[in-house]
């Protein structure tokens, strides 16, 4: 008994396929996360609820649902008025519920069609409200399913006009229509259209208007804070999210896979007892940045970082590469209009920046990264201006140990040795560990003398307050350090790689950078898989916002320009005008030239294969022989000399040649006569033809 | 002739929203400046190109022939044959309209999917509602695969002429004059009939079955009997159509057909007179095709026609408007 097909029947496959258009549709408009829970949560359970009990309540309660969409319309048209919510919002909010009662009422043509219609709404409002690339995978499974649904959707009323309910349902209820191998070919023809998309999307002029466009909306944050305590309790965990993406110019030497950078956000120099905050005061605009203080001579070395901040961890603070801030640019590269933020600083000398909103920021710093190392500031004394005073604080509850390691380590040195000492003494004395040390009362004499471990704050801190308690200025600084390269081409700094070090004054040189914890041990050490698959997907976001949502006119002009550029030296190459010898012209013709005569050969070869498959597609196995046998033959007379005028009989031929009576009797009786004609009968023809052939050797006929 | 290359389209219904829809998408991207609005609208026109192409593949190569019925009669059902071939070596066609276009027959036909190198055939129902010359003119392929968005149609030649005999109906009662009876009809001469002509002498060597055993016994001697030549009942069915008008002429049709319909399904041979036109004597299925042929294309008027000359040997059988 033949098995019955499996798979979906050809109406299930295109009820499917609509459902899945207007999910993907609904996705791309989901993954914006502005539609709300409760709106979120409603379209899945409206798609599972239309698939179980749909057909029952097709076509019922019609007036229930028109005073439900004309309800939904007043208040979302009351809340736009109020401004509470946008138009396009509220367009993909009414969208949805509209796709969720034609999800509820398919029946007809004109029910699939709107469907797909409101599922295109739907991701259109979706490209409005999201920018992410988690909106380019609904759209690319919007363009398959999308394609799936049209066609079949197509293919189903086609087939019910063409030949009637009756005539039609056995067709629709096949399961041979919708096969795999028909869904994998509207498949490929969903990647043919996204290719042809890519070209459009690449081509299409970028010339905006500019109107309507949808500005984000601020929203409160969380980030760096501005204190530290050192009394926690846990782990430090090594949290794989990306917070910075940096570009360098010059890229660093050899561009290293893990970058040795420290990214400084702020200062933290009032001691609280158990850990640090940052200084009191307001922030004050900047116009322009304070001058690097003078210093021997040589050519400054200049770094620039262009900098993107995700929005989440930003904080309003500005992070600076290792050496002195030069300058500080929030205007996007290529486009003339004035940066919409502006640069403050804080009595630290801290830079941040306002209006702080919930978006990624961008801005490019430019640093002069030679920075003065200890034997450069050593000797210039211990005559501090009054405004380091705050970073001298040392507190009253400062262990006398402290005080005594640090006697015994810098005291009567320089203050430059001095710290390079302590430093020195820290990274190799004490261990680094991720462990917190938990509720102590003294986490710096707990940290120096009994656990003798700890994290990068604890290192940091110890340092600030033996200095401190030495007359030495110093304070605590947060950032990140490190970096890893990503596919993409930058560098990406993540939360795990939060550090912390110290800054020393030295008069007339200004903060310099020291380090006290383990170089081994700086920044994070994620290679875990979860740590590398978020790398990648920040990659990924990040290669599509610059080629896709970033893409504008000046990219546009500048691929076009590439591709000129690209053609143009192809051309000079064929042209043989690049210089050289004109050899890829040469090779190009060559193959060109093979490839036209392997063509030929093939066509040629094609043809007379079709004319003998046509001779020969009716002729039994013996006719074929009959027909080899006669070609061998001709061949073997020709050699021997003998000439066959066009239009030869078979007859003729046994009567002028009778060394080929043979071969003409076995041919006909065989070809024509109905007659067997076995291999061995063959063979001996041909030996009989051999030896009268050399028999009559000369004869002409 | 209608070039190979002549393409029809229009849109459908989706497809005048699924344009509207992409324009307004443009008009948005455009004052955005929004990438992914973009996007979607290469998505959009991408669709468009790809379903302009397809359907182009669909269409190429496929060549459609008209099979017409032998005979079609007015008033009932015919079915009309239309074998599609798939020229082409690889691609297969889908989603295939084949319908009639531009001739006096509406009539179309549905193929889901016509493979590569393969034909077809799909027939329509056509009854035509009057007798007389039908034309067809040209066969339109159209598709509307793969999207569904717009329709593209390639005409092709395909002239042809179906003649549709009259409607059947009822044979109305005799009422012209009858000169013989019914059936096989003697004459007088010797022939191979049934009824006796004559008696005579029996000729040695002649057949045994010619002789009359009972006169044979009477006589003493061997009589032999003669038979009558016998002819078939010769019938002419008489319409003078010339002062006959369409509703009157066409009944007069229908009853011309039924009679000569009747008189060759009795054996009989028919021949038909009408006015400036005689169709002389015949039987069998090439009479009857022969005669509801001058029926069905029997035009109105011709007052200018002689009267009909009814067959002097043949029973005649007058049909009046």
């Amino acid at each position: 008994m033949p098995r019955a097909p499996r798979g979906l029947t050809l109406l299930q496959a295109q009820r499917w396929a609509g459902t899945l258009t207007a999910a993907f549709g609904f996705l791309a408009c989901a993954v914006s996360g502005e539609m709300g829970p409760a709106m979120t949560a409603l379209f899945p359970l409206a798609v599972a609820g239309s698939a179980v009990a749909g057909r029952r309540f097709h076509g019922r309660m019609q007036w229930g649902w028109t005073v439900l969409l004309v309800g939904a319309l007043l208040v979302l048209g009351v809340q736009v008025f109020a401004g509470q919510i946008d138009i396009i919002l509220a367009a993909a909010l009414f969208a949805e519920l509209l796709c969720i009662h034609r999800l509820w009422h398919r029946r007809t043509e004109r029910d699939e069609l709107l469907l797909l219609l409101l599922a295109l709404l739907l991701l259109c409002a979706g490209a409005a409200l999201s920018a992410e690339v988690t909106f380019g995978f609904a759209f690319l499974a919007f363009a398959v399913s999308g394609t799936w649904a049209l066609a079949l959707t197509h293919l189903r009323f086609a087939i019910e006009e063409g030949r009637g309910p009756a005539g039609s349902a056995a067709l629709l209820n096949s399961r041979r229509v919708a096969t795999p191998a028909l869904l994998g070919g509207l498949a490929a023809l969903a990647f043919f259209g996204i290719a042809g998309a890519a070209l459009i999307f690449l081509t299409f002029p970028r010339v905006t208007i500019g109107g309507l466009r949808r500005a984000s909306r601020p929203a409160p944050i969380a980030g760096l804070g501005d204190r530290v305590d050192l009394s926690r309790h846990g782990t430090v965990a090594d949290d794989p999210r990306v917070i910075l993406r940096v570009r360098l110019d010059p890229a660093p030497r050899g561009e290293p896979r893990d970058l040795a950078m420290h990214w400084r956000a702020r200062t933290l120099s009032q001691w609280t007892g158990h850990g640090w905050q940052s200084p009191d005061g307001g922030l004050i605009p900047v116009l322009r940045l304070p001058q690097r203080p003078p210093r021997g001579r040589g050519v400054p070395s200049v770094l620039s970082a262009d900098i993107e901040v995700v929005g989440q961890f930003t904080d309003g603070v500005v992070f600076t590469p290792e050496g002195w801030p030069l300058g500080v640019d929030f205007r996007q590269p290529g486009t003339p209009r004035p940066a919409a933020r502006r640069l403050y600083r804080n009595a630290a000398g801290d830079l941040f920046y306002q209006p702080v909103d919930s978006g990624d920021v961008r801005y490019s710093v430019v640093a002069d990264t030679d920075e003065p190392d200890p034997g450069r500031v050593r000797g210039r004394g211990q005559r501090y201006p009054s405004w380091v005073e705050a970073d001298l604080a040392v507190p009253a509850s400062l262990d006398a140990r402290v005080r005594a390691l640090a006697e015994r380590l810098g005291a009567g040195k320089d203050p430059a040795d001095a710290a390079a000492a302590i430093e020195r003494w820290l990274a190799t004395a004490l261990r680094y560990t991720r462990d917190l040390p938990g509720d102590v009362a003294d986490p710096i004499a707990d940290f120096l003398f009994v656990r003798r471990a700890g994290h990068c704050e604890l290192f940091s801190s110890a340092m600030v307050l033996m200095l401190r308690s030495l007359g030495i200025p110093a304070r605590n600084v947060t950032g990140y350090f490190g970096g890893r390269r990503t596919d993409a081409g930058y560098y990406a700094v993540r939360a795990g790689d939060a550090h912390s070090w110290v800054e020393v004054y030295f008069p007339d040189a200004g903060y310099v950078r020291f380090d006290p914890t383990p170089a081994s041990e700086r920044g994070s050490r994620q290679e875990g898989f979860q740590a590398r698959m978020v790398l990648l997907w920040d990659s990924l976001q990040q290669r599509w916002r610059a080629f896709v949502v970033d893409y504008d006119l000046v990219s546009q002009a500048q691929a076009m320009r590439r591709i000129g550029q690209l053609l143009h030296e192809t051309g000079q190459r064929l042209a043989g005008k690049d210089g050289g010898t004109g050899r890829l012209r040469r090779v190009i013709a060559a193959a060109g030239g093979v490839l036209v005569t392997a063509s030929v050969i093939a066509w040629l070869r094609r043809l007379r294969g079709r004319a003998r498959k046509g001779q020969e597609r009716e002729l039994t196995a013996d006719q074929r022989r009959a027909a080899a046998l006669w070609r061998v033959g001709r061949r073997l007379l020709r050699s021997a000399g003998i000439e066959i005028a066009v239009g030869t009989t078979a007859g003729e031929l046994a009567h002028r040649v009778p060394a080929a009576a043979g071969l003409v009797r076995a041919y006909a009786a065989a070809r024509w006569g109905g007659r067997r004609l076995p291999p061995r009968v063959v063979r001996a023809t041909l030996r009989e033809l051999r030896s009268g052939l050399r028999a009559s050797a000369g004869r002409d006929i | 002739m209608t070039p190979a290359w002549k393409r029809r389209l229009s849109f459908t219904r989706m497809g005048r929203w699924y344009t509207g829809l992409t324009i307004g998408i443009g008009l948005a991207a455009t004052n955005t400046g929004n990438n992914l609005l973009f996007l979607v609208l290469g998505l959009l026109l991408a669709s468009i190109i790809v379903s302009g192409i397809l359907s182009e593949q669909s269409l190429r190569g496929v060549r459609v022939e008209r099979r017409l019925p032998s005979v079609a009669t007015a008033g009932q059902p015919a079915l009309i044959g239309l074998q599609a071939r798939n020229g082409k070596r690889r691609a297969p066609s889908f989603s295939l309209e084949i319908r009639e276009r531009g001739g006096d027959v509406a009539g179309h036909g549905f193929l889901v999917l016509l493979p590569a190198a393969q034909s077809a055939e799909v027939a329509y129902r056509f009854v035509p509602q009057r007798r007389g010359l039908h034309r067809f003119e040209q066969i339109e392929v159209a598709t509307r695969a793969p999207f569904g968005l717009f329709e593209k149609s390639r005409p092709m030649d395909a002239p042809a002429e179906l003649v549709v005999f009259p409607r059947e109906v009822p044979a109305p009662p005799l009422i012209g004059r009858t000169l013989a009876r019914d059936g096989e009809r003697p004459e007088d001469r010797i022939g191979l009939g049934l009824e006796v002509h004559s008696l005579r002498d029996h000729r040695p060597g002649e057949d045994a079955r010619s002789i009359h055993w009972r006169s044979s016994a009477r006589a003493g001697r061997l009589i032999a009997v003669d038979r009558e030549q016998e002819r078939r009942k010769r019938v002419c069915v008489v319409l003078d159509q010339r002062p006959l008008r369409g509703e009157a002429l066409e009944r007069a049709v229908e009853h011309a057909a039924a009679l000569v319909s009747r008189e060759l399904d009795g054996g009989a041979e028919v021949s038909l007179a009408l006015a400036g036109a005689f169709l002389p004597a015949g039987s069998g299925e090439a009479q009857r095709y022969a005669a509801l042929r001058v029926l069905a294309l029997l035009g109105a008027g011709g007052d200018g026609l002689g009267a009909p000359e009814p067959d002097a040997e043949g029973s005649v059988l007058q049909v009046r408007g």
